[in-house]
């Protein structure tokens, strides 16, 4: 396990000793996350390396996963793509499937939840477990990293309810914010520039991963690293492969595998497969959760990152191609807005023909990749690291403990 | 980093018993303010007339502390929402000219902001708005201060203390300070003033820096620079 403190040639030493200086304000403090997958996707990244952090800070934190049959991750995909926007219908045998699923983990997890300081919840899988421990001694956080700028009507009717008795939310960005009875704090997620998926590579495993893969190293590759999901928009990038393909000679490559709580990922596999049909230069790779080194490859040997995603919580794929130095062409979505700028960091595009334009400007202006990449890198070493986010998480928790004004001045 | 110590004070003379200077770090938390999000100018108008008055500093003098772009063309998020959400690019400009430090207090800035939409509003046929997914949504930001135990003896070390400091302590020495100090300047020149000779040249040094223009690592290096060479320290960067 890694110590902050190997963070210091990246971020410099100023940054931890701010890091230790708040958190000498939260010694001993119980704090809880709990979410619904160990593996696969942003949160669970998140929380593998934010837990032992804490813990190295002296924070006494832990990390709960919830339990799951199908039914119950059907369910909680249906709050997903509701919060996102997609028209579903939620049926009483599903909440009932929600909360029976909730009531049998709050079981074993009461005893810890109740006596914690503060409880951070991710996304709506677990929200249900306010309800079942009235008990709670602490602070309850609902922490959403769904863009749910446009809920549905059924789904965000049924979630508000358990939202209100929350004590406050976190988003990632302020349109994602609801109208609930409580403080709303913005905390951009971040990526840890050490993980197997972001650390720097020898030119050999990069180009060992090129090879496993048949990429042509002469020709360039344009990637797209996401779950197989619809809001991310993989037909939609194929579509607007096939028009680049009458100009350039690209190769596309669609990685991404699956999450736990994700029932839809095969099927969208499948739809993908499809429309890609048997074309050699489009690279479909559904990898394992734990494939960190090798996506960081293929990041690293595209001449540019996709991520056209229709609806997006915050998009770390997206900060990972700009740490790896490449630009991003970008849905106009969500948090891809706060990372991808216009002509500095990459683009934003609302369609396959915007995704075609802008690949093709870009290859067209191979000095604007290398500026754009050089600029992204440095946005994210300022804005998107682990150890800023892990200072707003601080910071919260003072306010938490200490009560919010415009100004706390903490214990030295 | 290591505790500055002094250096035989050998540059500057203590003209009292100054204390040393106390090095801070502050961290921002932001949160959704209560206020509704604004769609058009007249929404606008209205909450800016309501908001608390940190948000109104939040919106002009916080920003460079947000994670967040740092936008070459506007440096206070009314002026950038003008531009990008109502695409008023006259509004953007009057925005973007004002400087917060430059007013007694946030009230008379707000008033003056009041003003410019008022104008704005009469000179329009038609209210602009922004799309849906474009609105502006008012932010508050809690800051928590801390010491970082660290003090700096003699203004010969004041050039390589900032180099070291993140950007967190350049903000509450620098930005912030105007807020609380008497004088409403920053922290390193009330601190100079008990000092003679280069302090007296790093004050009036410091009076020159147009900030409000420049990104937190910007000013730092420039502080930097500015401290070594009245220091003799050579080059800051």
């Amino acid at each position: 396990m890694r110590s902050l403190r190997e963070y210091d040639k990246i971020v410099g030493p100023a940054v931890l000793n701010q890091l230790e200086q708040l958190a000498g304000n939260l010694t001993g403090l119980k704090v809880v996350h709990v979410n619904s997958t160990k593996a696969g996707g942003g949160v669970a990244e998140i929380l593998s390396w934010m837990i032992p952090f804490m813990r190295e800070l002296g924070i006494d934190a832990s990390w709960e996963v919830i339990q799951g049959d199908d039914a119950f991750f059907n369910v909680t995909k249906t709050f997903h793509n509701g919060l996102q926007g997609q028209p579903v219908n939620l049926l009483p045998s599903q909440i009932a499937a929600y909360e029976d699923t909730n009531r049998r983990n709050a079981e074993h997890l009461r005893p810890i939840l109740e006596p914690a300081d503060i409880v951070f919840i991710h996304d709506p899988q677990p929200a249900y477990l306010l309800n079942l421990c009235p008990n709670r001694k602490g602070k309850w956080i609902w922490r959403c990293h769904i863009d749910a700028s446009h809920p549905t009507r059924p789904v965000w009717k049924y979630l508000r309810p358990l939202l209100e008795g929350y004590d406050a939310s976190i988003f990632s960005m302020a349109e994602f914010s609801k109208s609930l009875p409580h403080p709303q704090f913005l905390i951009a997620p971040s990526i840890d520039p050490l993980s197997e998926k972001n650390i720097e590579l020898s030119e050999e495993e990069i180009a060992g991963i090129r090879t496993r893969y048949n990429l042509d190293s002469d020709r360039p590759i344009l990637t797209q690293v996401s779950r197989f999901d619809r809001f991310k928009d993989p037909i939609g990038v194929i579509e607007g492969y096939r028009l680049i393909r009458k100009f350039s000679q690209a190769q596309l490559v669609l990685a991404g595998g699956g999450a736990d709580d994700d029932p839809e990922g095969a099927e969208v596999f499948r739809l993908v497969e499809e429309a890609a049909a048997d074309d050699p230069d489009i690279n479909i790779l559904m990898l394992p959760s734990d494939a960190h080194r090798t996506i960081n490859a293929l990041q690293r040997c595209s001449n540019i990152i996709i991520q056209k995603s229709t609806r997006e919580g915050f998009g770390l794929t997206v900060t990972e191609g700009l740490w790896k130095g490449k630009p991003v062409i970008g849905g106009d979505v969500g948090g891809i807005r706060l990372q991808v700028i216009n002509y500095h960091t990459g683009f934003l595009v609302n369609s396959p023909e915007g995704m075609t334009q802008k690949v093709r400007y870009l290859l067209n202006h191979e000095n604007m990749i290398e500026i754009m990449g050089i600029k992204g890198r440095e946005f994210v070493r300022e804005n998107f690291l682990l150890t800023r986010h892990l200072r707003e998480y601080l910071t919260l928790m003072v306010g938490l403990r200490r009560g919010f004004a415009s100004r706390l001045i903490a214990a030295a | 980093m290591a505790k500055v110590r002094e250096n035989n004070g050998k540059e500057s003379n203590n003209t009292a018993d100054v204390s040393p200077f106390q090095i801070k770090d502050c961290a921002l938390i932001v949160s959704i303010s209560d206020q509704l999000p604004a769609l058009n100018l007249r929404e606008f108008r209205e909450r800016v007339a309501s908001c608390s008055i940190d948000a109104i500093y939040h919106h002009f003098c916080e920003t460079v502390l947000r994670s967040t772009f740092d936008d070459p063309e506007f440096h206070n998020d009314f002026a950038r929402w003008a531009r990008r959400g109502l695409h008023d690019h006259v509004l953007a400009e009057r925005l973007e000219v004002l400087n917060p430090y430059e007013y007694a207090d946030l009230e008379e800035l707000r008033k003056v902001v009041l003003d410019i939409l008022d104008d704005r509003l009469s000179e329009l046929h038609t209210i602009s708005w922004a799309l849906h997914d474009n609105q502006f949504f008012f932010h508050s930001a809690t800051t928590v201060i801390f010491d970082t135990s660290l003090t700096i003896e003699s203004p010969e070390h004041l050039g390589p203390a900032v180099s070291q400091m993140t950007t967190g302590s350049i903000y509450y020495h620098f930005w912030e300070a105007r807020r609380r100090t008497p004088e409403h300047t920053d922290d390193f020149t009330e601190w100079l003033k008990g000092w003679d000779g280069k302090g007296e040249k790093m004050i009036t040094a410091l009076s020159h820096i147009d900030f409000y223009y420049m990104r937190l690592r910007e000013l730092q290096l420039t502080l930097v620079d500015l401290f070594n060479e009245i220091s003799g320290n050579g080059a800051g960067k």
